[in-house]
């Protein structure tokens, strides 16, 4: 085929065509590694909000049903429901109640105190309490591995304020050497929360609260001193920061509430292929054995639809970086119009030539419209192999980088990973390596049609 | 009667719109280009020979007439049809040797026959061409210059490689439109010297397009062409 033949002639003749061939080049390894590194960071959130959650979440209204029947104040038989199930693995129950953490002893008074009294301070936070069955905690979600010693290659960001259980198995187990006169109930603490209060193993900690009646409707303060058994590494700030565990009966009875529970965390065989059929099926079952009000008002979810939002954002923001890449390749697209309008004007006694010998106004078309596929082929696959490449080697590519700037690129403590994430999906290389073609030939066409259009005649008249 | 003519072109008329003017070049022109026929057509600048030829070709339209190939009415075939009787029956030479630049000698000549390979023509061995094209580039003097490209060759130099490429796939036509124009003297017989044995050898029709009446000398037939019409005929006895 004498047009394949001639396009690749004319491309390699003249040095300007490169320029549309690295723009190409340029827009799909942007793309590639980008998204590549929006997926890492979507994929790491999603693992660290699903680590401490499970597949599905059963958070009965704390509402009595219409009639004015209160829920049952055990989870006893919700658990029991759910296990039920054959597509059930494990559950487990959590009450969660949110409270003010003050430091106990001396010292910690002093400074709980100064917090306290300094309304700015932003070490005045508030800590959400999880009370938990750790058996089937530990079975249920991936708190375990959130007890873990951080691994030998880790960041000072890791390792920082983190206090080992004594047994990760029993973390609420009094550590041995430590004896206190009160048998004060052991909690475990977010590696964060840790630092910003300084605590340590064997820590006092007073956890002060506001309970309201639900009978009468007035509210009542409750506080208990804790003792701090160790640790705990999500990698999710919000959790690391603000989240203390502890036996589950020792918070039902430091809070007297009616429920003994919050919530329910399931997890499935397979939640990719039952997720959804289990959800339907529970949430039927659940109402009819009158253990939550109504599915509908959010009583069950998905873990992904528990933090939509956070997964929502990040996805959204994905999809906002390829919009906004994807403005690249129109770039290129442009150039390689430019490129070929240029070229076309300076070929037209070329064309009148091809003409001459023989050529048809659509093989001259298809000689130009060539170029165009040389230009996305070359800057498209290479493209994709560097975009790939970088992707999987990201990490050595941004310390290269900050050494030889002197500037860190990526601070690991910010994000609380040790890595840049990053997640090379072959559909996402291939949808992106096609729009590639589809923009670079829909921007080759318009100059191709026009110089098959040429009168020969002017074209040969032109010298 | 026109079996035997390799080209006939009857009352060719052609005008070119230049805004609100039509200015008319050609005012019912005739041609009959027997086989074997070295014809030559003759004119002034601006006298409309080129736009003549240019229809003759079958690169530009006549605005009224007809242009039968071998018998073949050209303008009523498709724009496809059309362009593979052009690669296939009929050569051209121009007067600037229009060479692709980014193309050595020997494709420059075998670009023909990819262009006929591309319109179905089954018979086309590129293989063979190109050791066609080499035997003819070593016969024209330029076994040395094979892969050089146009701009490292001389005018004369790239005046052969045209006339190789107008004959690599034996058309029966020619069309040379002022071929030695743009060459000094000496050159420009050499070239005319080799083009005329290659019409000869090949028992080619050709059509030469000329103002230079020293080259008239040289062929069968010589038309004038004045003001857009054939003023004179004149034959000549030149033995070949």
């Amino acid at each position: 085929m004498y047009q394949g033949f001639l396009s690749w002639r004319f491309l390699t003749a003249k040095r300007i065509n490169w320029v549309g061939i690295i723009g190409v080049y340029v827009g799909v390894t942007a793309l590639i590694l980008i998204l590549s590194i929006m997926s890492g960071f979507l994929e790491q959130q999603r693992r660290m909000v699903r680590g401490s959650l499970a597949h599905l979440v059963v958070e009965p209204s704390p509402m009595p049903h219409i009639d004015g029947t209160p829920l049952p104040a055990s989870s006893e038989p919700l658990q029991q429901a759910i296990l039920a199930d054959p597509r059930v693995e494990s559950a487990t129950t959590q009450l969660s109640w949110f409270s003010m953490l003050m430091q106990g002893g001396a010292r910690g008074s002093l400074i709980s105190t100064s917090r306290l009294s300094d309304t700015q301070s932003a070490k005045l936070v508030g800590v959400q309490i999880v009370g938990i069955d750790i058996e089937n905690e530990l079975r249920t979600t991936d708190l375990l591995a959130s007890l873990q010693p951080p691994p030998a290659e880790a960041s000072i960001n890791q390792t920082y304020g983190y206090i080992a259980v004594e047994n990760p198995n029993d973390p609420f187990s009094e550590p041995e050497g430590l004896e206190y006169q009160q048998p004060w109930a052991w909690c475990i603490v977010g590696q964060q929360l840790a630092i910003v209060h300084g605590l340590r193993r064997g820590s006092e900690i007073n956890l002060g609260t506001m309970i309201p009646d639900p009978q009468t409707g007035k509210v009542r303060q409750s506080n208990r001193k804790y003792l701090v058994a160790g640790t705990f590494r999500t990698g999710e700030n919000e959790i690391d920061l603000g989240r203390i565990y502890m036996d589950r009966r020792d918070l039902h009875d430091f809070l007297g509430t009616h429920r003994d529970y919050s919530q329910v965390l399931v997890k499935l065989h397979d939640y990719e292929r039952d997720g959804q059929a289990v959800m339907g099926d529970l949430s039927a079952s659940l109402v009819q054995k009158r253990l939550i009000r109504d599915a509908g008002l959010g009583e069950l979810k998905t873990w992904e639809q528990y933090r939509g939002n956070l997964l929502g954002a990040i996805e959204n923001e994905k999809v906002l970086m390829a919009i906004m890449l994807s403005l690249v390749l129109v770039v290129a697209g442009f150039t390689v119009f430019a490129i070929l309008t240029m070229m076309i004007a300076e070929k037209r006694r070329d064309i009148g030539i091809l003409a001459a010998l023989g050529a048809t106004p659509r093989g001259t078309m298809w000689i130009f419209l060539l170029i165009g596929f040389w230009d996305a082929l070359l800057g498209a696959v290479g493209g994709a192999v560097t975009g790939v490449l970088a992707a999987l080697n990201i990490d050595s590519i941004e310390q290269s980088i900050s050494q030889a700037l002197g500037v860190e690129i990526f601070n690991r403590d910010v994000y609380l990973f040790d890595h840049i994430p990053a997640v090379v999906d072959p559909v996402s290389v291939g949808v992106i390596v096609l729009g590639a073609f589809v923009c670079t030939l829909t921007f080759a066409a318009i100059p191709s049609w026009r110089a098959s259009r040429m009168n020969p005649i002017d074209a040969l008249r032109y010298e | 009667m026109s079996e035997q003519l390799a080209l006939n072109a009857r009352d060719i008329r052609k005008s070119f719109q230049i805004g609100e003017r039509t200015i008319e070049v050609l005012h019912g022109t005739h041609l009959e280009l027997r086989r074997g026929e070295r014809l030559c057509l003759m004119g002034a600048s601006g006298a409309g020979k080129s736009t003549f030829m240019h229809i003759l070709g079958l690169l530009d339209q006549p605005t009224e007439g007809s242009v039968e190939v071998e018998g073949v009415n050209a303008w009523g075939l498709s724009v496809n049809e059309r362009a593979k009787l052009r690669n296939q029956r009929i050569g051209f030479v121009f007067q600037f040797y229009h060479l692709l630049p980014e193309l050595s000698a020997i494709e420059n000549v075998v670009l023909p026959a990819r262009i006929a390979a591309s319109h179905g023509a089954n018979k086309i061995d590129l293989k063979e061409i190109n050791e066609r094209a080499m035997e003819g580039l070593t016969r024209f003097g330029l076994s040395d210059r094979l892969t050089h490209r146009p701009s490292q060759l001389s005018g004369g130099e790239q005046q052969r490689v045209a006339i190789a490429r107008a004959l690599i796939l034996d058309p029966p036509i020619l069309i040379a439109d002022e071929p030695t124009g743009n060459l000094d003297t000496a050159t420009g017989k050499k070239v005319l010297d080799l083009l005329m044995e290659e019409q000869i050898n090949r028992g080619l029709s050709m059509i030469l397009v000329t103002h230079d009446t020293r080259l008239a000398d040289t062929c069968d037939r010589v038309l004038t062409i004045e003001d857009g019409q054939i003023q004179s005929d004149s034959k000549f006895d030149i033995p070949h």
